[in-house]
């Protein structure tokens, strides 16, 4: 097996790992990173997005070989401190339920308002309807990203 | 016994279940382990304080989303008078001794957590309160009277001095528990009723909030197993030499001696199969891929959903002795009373559950002990099966518990313990996580039980409802050992109502389990079939559901919960108040309305729906919702909404293909669940009372809104559906 280098969250790492084995593997099973969830292996859930390079990818479909020198932020590494303006929106407004697809939404909706600060409504149901959320709380991602948004704009405390 | 007697009250169903099932925990020690530090000192089972006074919550039941590690944190912090803030939540592992009945165990289903928790909790939290207050008292020189708890510290009235609960922990913790204490009354409470984000949130936006399949433990390997494709199909033979070849593959081992064990309470079933066992998750899918199983494919090898549907349908036709009745069981024949009927059948078939998380287990079976790392709704169950099956005692069965990526009731059973157990000794002792992948999921799992529904009604020259018939036929019975003789119908005001159910557990062609809400699913129906009622009656549906109630009417249906007609006028009034019931609407849009109950917590749901080139679109949904008191209103809305989006998906993407006694769908690109773009803006209201009793509430909306979409989109387009999915090309 070839030995792979991979920016993980900031951190040089190397792996000796299949260089077809999907990148989810690499953070759960290698690097103990858990954050980052398996729902489906197929790029249907969206539960494994990460960051590549800035970009929301499905971690479960893209190859260690693929993810290679790239930039990778995983859930873990978006703010460590939960001070990130889309985790802070997802805490007022008390979003998930049991949670497992939180990561994936949390690092989808972050890419998006990195690319677009203030896209419609329309916008915001393409960039997340690749994320599955089985327990439903599809209204509150909806009005948390709206609450994201205008946390950018306007960077207070986001006190009850 | 005599049948004139009707209805026999079966203490099931709803909110009963669990308080049932816990009957079975009887003594069972499990080393204790807390998340608390060394300078926590324990007040009772529930609490433990810090000495720089965090207060530390050991959450007992199963948290899969429904969110009731807040809302019971919410619950005793109320009692203790703590400033919420400061409260934590730990998830100490199973202990069947100190979780006992009395505590309520750990057992988590049929919306059952708040209704049983929250007299223990809010008990346990006054407990607390008087031993710092009494600690409190003696430290200076007065009496408890003279003392009183707020945000987190006790204050003596008369000196106006205060001390923090973190300095009166360890003293507190060394007297006697006082034996009885005064609850707080409704009206000074400041926790409960006030929006609280749930105590999980810090962990989960930021990766941290470990779930079963988060296990890592030192050795531990990773195992797939390649199920038998068809229910019970056993192994023929096997060839793994080339699964052996692939590298990091450790071991193949089949499952065999725990194939097709029979759950004595709640039935469950596992499939045989042969795991793989390897040193991570993509070694284990590699090999199982260069797996090669020959199946015995018996008896359900040449089954499909569309010969089994028939089937039922036949049995749905035929009469049996009825299980309940009320009135005159031939009453829809009497032609002295009944002018007209009508008939329709119904069908709430196959679902599967989708959790999130797929199921999974790490074990590591010893030899004489066992030690299980899951998230699971009944460790109790767990223990007692691996006894039985294992024979390992069990204060020798170690289990820790973790939050689930969703339960719905799927993970009430030890199937996937069991399994993982299996695994782990067969493998040579070494421990094991075993991972469902979503092909094994959706194609090998147990499923929603197969429902149909088939009414008849019948009503006289005045056109009042004079007779209601219903025949269910279900591939599962909760309790093997109770025969199900609940009458469905809604508490109605009929006279004459009868209903005959026919047990197809024998003939299901999946193995049948609880899918969120289990039967009320296909119960809850019949609020279709009232729909058809009112409109052969040219009535307004919302009247003619209330001209079926009667104020101040119980109606003893064999539920556990008698049905309050008082409740359901409030409810249906609430829904149609908010929902702008009987408004003018353009032309491919329709309004549709349903109620149902479970337990003691009743919804209503008004939804509208645009109907266009043969597709529904939801727009919009109100639901109102009876649940006693509610304890955290977010977190009671989030239920609510997220119980009206489960339900949506089983409208528009539901039911499980089978062929060849094979399902043929295997993942999320055919088994389809609703996405956000889908999702309609979700009005949630609650009626206002002023009990002190909570009702659950994780599986009260999801049976309403089916029903209520199913009428709307025949107010839409004037087509009746009665069998999911929705397929518009069909009706
Ligand atoms: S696990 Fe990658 S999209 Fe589902
Ligand atoms: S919160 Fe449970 S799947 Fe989204």
């Amino acid at each position: 097996m070839p030995t792979l280098r991979f920016h993980i969250n900031g951190a040089a790492q190397q792996y000796d790992v299949d260089a077809e084995m999907p990148v989810l593997w690499l953070l759960r099973d290698y690097a103990g990173l858990t954050g980052t969830k398996y729902g489906c292996g197929i790029a249907q859930c969206g539960a494994c997005t990460i960051h590549l390079d800035g970009r929301a990818v499905r971690s479960c479909t893209l190859s260690c070989g693929a993810a290679a020198e790239k930039q990778i932020t995983t859930i873990e590494g978006l703010a460590p401190d939960g001070s990130h303006p889309v985790q802070q929106a997802w805490i007022r407004e008390d979003v998930p339920q049991c949670g497992y697809c939180q990561a994936g939404q949390i690092m989808s909706a972050a890419a998006l308002l990195n690319s677009n600060p203030s896209p419609s409504d329309q916008e915001i149901h393409t960039a997340m309807a690749g994320n599955i959320c089985r327990c439903g709380t599809y209204v509150r991602i909806r009005r948390a990203i709206r609450t994201a948004i205008d946390y950018k704009l306007n960077p207070k405390p986001l006190n009850q | 016994m005599n049948r004139r007697h009707f209805i026999r009250i079966v203490p099931l169903t709803g909110g009963g279940l669990m308080l049932g099932l816990s009957g079975i925990a009887k003594a069972f020690a499990a080393a204790d382990e807390t998340t608390a530090t060394d300078s926590a000192t324990a007040i009772g089972d529930f609490l433990s304080v810090q000495t720089n006074g965090d207060v530390i919550f050991h959450f007992t039941r199963h948290e899969m989303g429904q969110g009731v590690s807040t809302a019971m944190a919410m619950l005793i912090a109320e009692e203790l008078c703590a400033d919420f803030e400061r409260v934590k939540v730990s998830f100490p592992p199973a202990d069947l001794v100190k979780y006992n009945d009395a505590n309520g165990g750990h057992g988590t289903g049929g919306s059952s957590t708040v209704i049983t928790m929250t007299p223990i909790l809010r008990k346990a939290g006054a407990t607390a309160r008087e031993m710092l207050i009494q600690a409190a008292a003696a430290q200076w020189n007065t009496t408890p009277d003279n003392c009183y708890a707020e945000h987190h510290f006790i204050i003596n009235r008369i000196s106006g001095q205060r001390t923090g609960f973190g300095e009166l922990a360890e003293q507190a913790a060394r007297l006697k528990v006082p034996a009885s204490v005064t609850l707080k009354s409704r009206s000074n409470f400041s926790i409960i009723g006030k929006a609280q984000t749930a105590k999980t949130l810090p962990l989960l936006v930021t990766g941290q909030h470990r779930y079963g399949a988060d296990v890592n433990l030192p050795g531990m390997k990773y195992a797939l197993v390649a199920r038998a494709p068809v229910f019970k199909a056993k192994i023929r033979s096997y060839d793994a030499a080339k699964t052996l070849a692939v590298k990091g593959v450790r071991k193949v081992v089949s499952t065999r001696v725990v194939a097709g064990i029979q759950g004595p309470l709640l039935p469950y079933d596992i499939r045989e199969g042969i795991a793989v066992v390897a040193d991570n998750f993509w070694a284990a899918h590699k090999g199982r891929e260069n797996l090669a199983v020959v199946w015995d494919e018996g008896v359900h090898s040449n089954a499909s959903i569309e010969d089994f549907a028939a089937f039922v349908k036949h049995r749905g036709e035929q009469r049996l002795d009825p299980s309940g009745y009320t009135g005159d069981e031939n009453a829809i024949a009497n032609i002295d009373h009944v002018k007209q009927t009508l008939r329709a059948g119904y069908v709430f078939p196959y679902m599967l559950h989708s959790l999130m998380e797929p199921l999974n287990c790490t074990a590591h079976h010893k030899g004489d002990s066992c030690e299980l790392w899951i998230g699971n709704q009944w460790p109790e169950y767990i223990a007692e099966e691996i006894t039985r099956v294992f024979g390992i005692p069990k204060d020798k069965v170690k289990i820790h518990l973790f939050p689930s990526g969703g339960g719905y009731g799927r993970r009430a059973y030890p199937d996937a313990a069991i399994e993982a157990v299996c695994i782990s000794k067969e493998a040579g002792n070494i421990p094991v996580k075993v991972m469902w992948t979503r092909e094994d999921d959706h194609q090998t799992n147990a499923v929603h039980c197969y429902q149909r529904l088939d009414y008849q009604a019948g009503w006289d020259e005045h056109n009042q409802l004079y007779a209601w018939y219903e025949k269910e036929c279900r591939t599962y019975m909760w309790d093997r050992q109770y025969p199900a003789t609940e009458l469905t119908s809604n508490g109605y005001n009929i006279p004459n109502i009868r209903y005959d159910l026919e047990d197809l557990t024998n003939e299901s062609i999946l193995q049948s389990t609880a899918w969120r809400s289990v039967m009320i699913n296909g119960w809850a129906l019949s609020e279709c079939f009232v729909d058809e009622v009112a409109i052969a009656l040219k009535k307004d549906p919302y009247d003619f559901r209330i001209s079926l109630l009667k104020e101040g009417r119980e109606a003893n249906v064999g539920h556990a919960e008698k049905i309050s007609n008082s409740r359901m006028i409030r409810v249906l009034q609430l829904a149609r108040e908010k929902s702008g019931w009987g408004q003018a609407l353009p032309a491919g849009q329709g309004r549709g309305i349903a109620i149902y109950p479970y337990g003691n917590s009743y919804c209503a749901i008004v939804a509208l729906v645009t109907v266009a080139d043969k597709k529904v679109t939801f727009n919009h949904v109100t639901c109102a919702v009876d649940c006693g008191m509610v304890v955290n209103p977010s977190g009671a809305k989030n239920q609510i909404e997220g119980g009206v989006v489960w339900g949506l998906s089983a409208l528009l993407y539901g039911g499980v293909q089978v062929k060849n006694g094979r399902v043929t769908t295997s993942n999320f690109h055919q088994n389809k669940v609703v996405r956000i773009n889908e999702c309609p803006d979700i009005d949630v209201h609650f009626v206002e009372t002023n009990d002190e009793q909570p009702w659950g509430l994780g599986e009260v909306s999801n049976p309403v809104a089916v029903p209520a979409v199913l009428n709307a989109i025949y107010a839409a387009c004037g087509k009746r559906i009665r069998t999911l999915p929705v397929n518009l090309n069909e009706a």
